[in-house]
């Protein structure tokens, strides 16, 4: 019987990573692409800690907080974004944002 | 309350006083802020601001260079390292801290924003910057550049009633969050082959295990591996995610949206302090952990410099407005500056020529840069997001002062030869010459020729009379018939002309070490 090794924890990291990449760029509703963010970064999460447990490091698992709090924040000041863009345009859609154009 | 003593004293806390100056000093200013009434209208607590920052920056001044001359060494258990370049570099980012906050005093209470948390985050995002280009450990850079680049996406939307600048922060904010998740993705790479480097077939640098996210041993283990597979998805990664932050091609796009749509004095800032970040933590890089991965890094640089460059300059070419111009160009000086690190690599040590040169060109960036947006700044329009090249018409003839700062801006970002940008680029050629990089020096010269074509077509307004004047009913709004009120200004780009005039002609000590 075949065993899950660090590999597939790994192609699961490189998968969330991903997949996070492709809703930042394909979604047009801008609360979804703050969440494909979040994605993106729990891959890296999942990454470091498979890393951190095959390396036997302790630094990769204490990384993860710093990663953790920092999308917190960041997620904080991008939401705060959202609710103000939205009481002034009415809309949350990438589409309806063109206001810097040449 | 004995066992912090020796943690205290292990740490070396006093190395980083000018970053735990500014930040005490920002919460003093929110503090005064918070509790004085008159603030919004007085704006004390930005004058606060800004003689704190002065007195810091004459003191640190003072501090390398005359009393406690700088050393090489290391604090945090790794961490950070302190030296003469990180030295330089505080100073970098302690004098734009306070010029950003010299322009950005008169432009937030003009604008009627809010004083004490602009000088704030200014003085917070500093403080950031300058712990991110003395890091020596990724965990570190990964926290400074997050605490900057937080600073930054609060600041771009600083204009709250503005729809345009919330857009630019919203676009800020995912594409910096983009970015700092590659980054990020690969700092784990590295650290995933670093902490158990069999695992991964490569071999083990050294036989004592040490930090797996520190500088030393990752440079170590490139060395060692140069031709690993992870290790290389890692390097390019970070690259990446750097190369978002100094708006190399391809990874320029959010550049022109947030320039146009952020404050004037944040569209500094933004050029000034956080591209040049990006470049010093570059610059870092390749001298230390990555310098094992020459071969694989250079045609790599070399294919973003060459394509930074021809995109920048033709993209500015067809700009109407000028804070987007302005910000491609930046694109295009970024691919200069990208020369400059690819010849780093190829010269040996992390103290050599072109390091001096790069650091000689950033401060003449920054006296070119905040010359034009200081100027910039005081142009009274009615949305200030966008500046066409009508408005500057005959500013030279108005006021002479000012177009003759603006000129003199225009001129060093463009590099002709009385200016101190001059001097910049010269100097950056010979050195893409010494380290045989001909290919990407071409690039340059023809980006350099097409730059002048674009800041000429501004000087051309600001200086002579391109169009016949047409008699409107109505009497056009000109800009700049406020400009009797500023003060302080008026002096700080006195200042800065001169200087560009004057290291355009004498680099002084600089000029023996080139």
């Amino acid at each position: 019987m075949e065993s899950i090794t660090p590999q597939h924890f790994l192609i699961l990291a490189f998968l969330l990573f991903g997949v996070g990449f492709l809703g930042v760029v394909i979604r047009r509703n801008l609360l979804l692409v703050l969440m494909s963010l979040e994605l993106m970064l729990n891959g890296v999460n999942v990454a470091l800690v498979t890393f951190s447990r095959t390396g036997q490091n302790l630094d990769g698992s204490l990384f993860v907080f710093f990663i953790m709090t920092v999308a917190a924040a960041e997620v904080a000041v991008g939401l705060a974004l959202l609710v103000a863009l939205y009481k002034k345009r009415r809309s949350i859609f990438s589409e309806d944002a063109g206001l810097l154009q040449n | 309350m004995e066992a912090y003593l020796p943690f205290s004293q292990d740490n070396l806390w006093y190395e980083i006083w000018p970053e735990l100056a500014l930040a005490v000093g920002s919460l003093v200013v929110l503090g005064v802020n918070l509790f004085s009434k008159s603030d919004s209208k007085t704006g004390f607590s930005g004058v606060l601001a800004i003689c704190f920052q002065a007195g810091l920056l004459v003191f640190h001044l003072f501090d390398y260079l005359a009393w406690h001359h700088t050393f090489d060494r290391i604090t945090f258990s790794g961490m950070l390292s302190h030296g003469i370049q990180g030295d330089v570099m505080r100073s970098f980012f302690l004098l734009a801290s306070l010029l950003v906050s010299l322009i950005g005093h008169r432009y937030i209470l003009k604008h009627s924003l809010r004083i004490g948390e602009f000088h704030h985050l200014v003085m917070l995002a500093s403080a950031g910057l300058m712990l991110l280009c003395q890091s020596s450990h990724f965990l570190m850079l990964f926290v400074a550049l997050e605490c900057v680049a937080l600073c930054f996406y609060a600041l771009v939307a600083f204009n709250r009633e503005s729809a345009k600048s919330l857009e630019a922060g919203i676009k800020y904010l995912i594409f910096g969050a983009l970015s700092s998740s590659f980054l990020l993705f690969g700092i784990v790479l590295l650290y995933g082959v670093g902490a158990n480097p069999e695992v991964w077939g490569a071999s083990f640098p050294g036989s004592e295990a040490r930090d797996a996210l520190s500088f030393d041993y990752l440079g170590d283990l490139i060395r060692e591996n140069p031709d690993h597979l992870l290790l290389r998805t890692g390097i390019v990664l970070i690259i990446a995610g750097i190369a978002f932050k100094i708006g190399a091609a391809p990874f320029q796009i959010w550049v022109p949206d947030v320039y146009h749509g952020s404050p004037m004095p944040i569209t500094a800032f933004l050029s000034v302090s956080s591209k040049a970040a990006g470049f010093f933590v570059l610059l870092n890089l390749v001298n230390g952990p990555f310098a094992g991965a020459k071969d694989f890094l250079l045609p790599l640089l070399g294919f973003v410099a060459t394509f930074t460059i021809f995109f920048g300059n033709l993209a500015a070419c067809a700009q109407r407005n000028i804070k987007r111009m302005l910000g491609l160009s930046g694109v295009a000086h970024a691919g200069y500056l990208l020369v400059a690190i690819m010849a780093s690599l190829i010269f040996p040590g992390d103290s050599d020529r072109a390091v001096w040169v790069l650091f000689f060109y950033m401060f003449v960036y920054l006296i070119a840069s905040f010359s034009v947006f200081g100027v910039m700044s005081l142009a009274d329009l009615k949305d200030d997001n966008e500046h066409e090249f009508a408005d500057y018409e005959n500013l030279a003839r108005k006021h002479p002062l000012f177009g003759f700062a603006l000129v003199c801006g225009i001129g060093s970002l463009a590099g002709i030869p009385p200016f101190a940008g001059f001097i910049s680029k010269l100097l950056l050629v010979s050195v893409a010459v010494e380290a045989g990089l001909y290919f990407s020096l071409a690039a340059m010269i023809i980006g350099v020729v097409i730059s002048i074509y674009y800041y000429f077509g501004w000087v051309r307004e600001i200086t002579f009379h391109p169009r016949p004047i047409v008699k409107d009913d109505e009497p056009k709004h000109d800009p700049w018939n406020k400009l009797s009120e500023i003060g302080v200004i008026k002096f700080v780009l006195i200042t800065l002309t001169v200087v560009s005039l004057v290291f355009g002609i004498w680099q002084g000590p600089f000029g023996d070490t080139f």
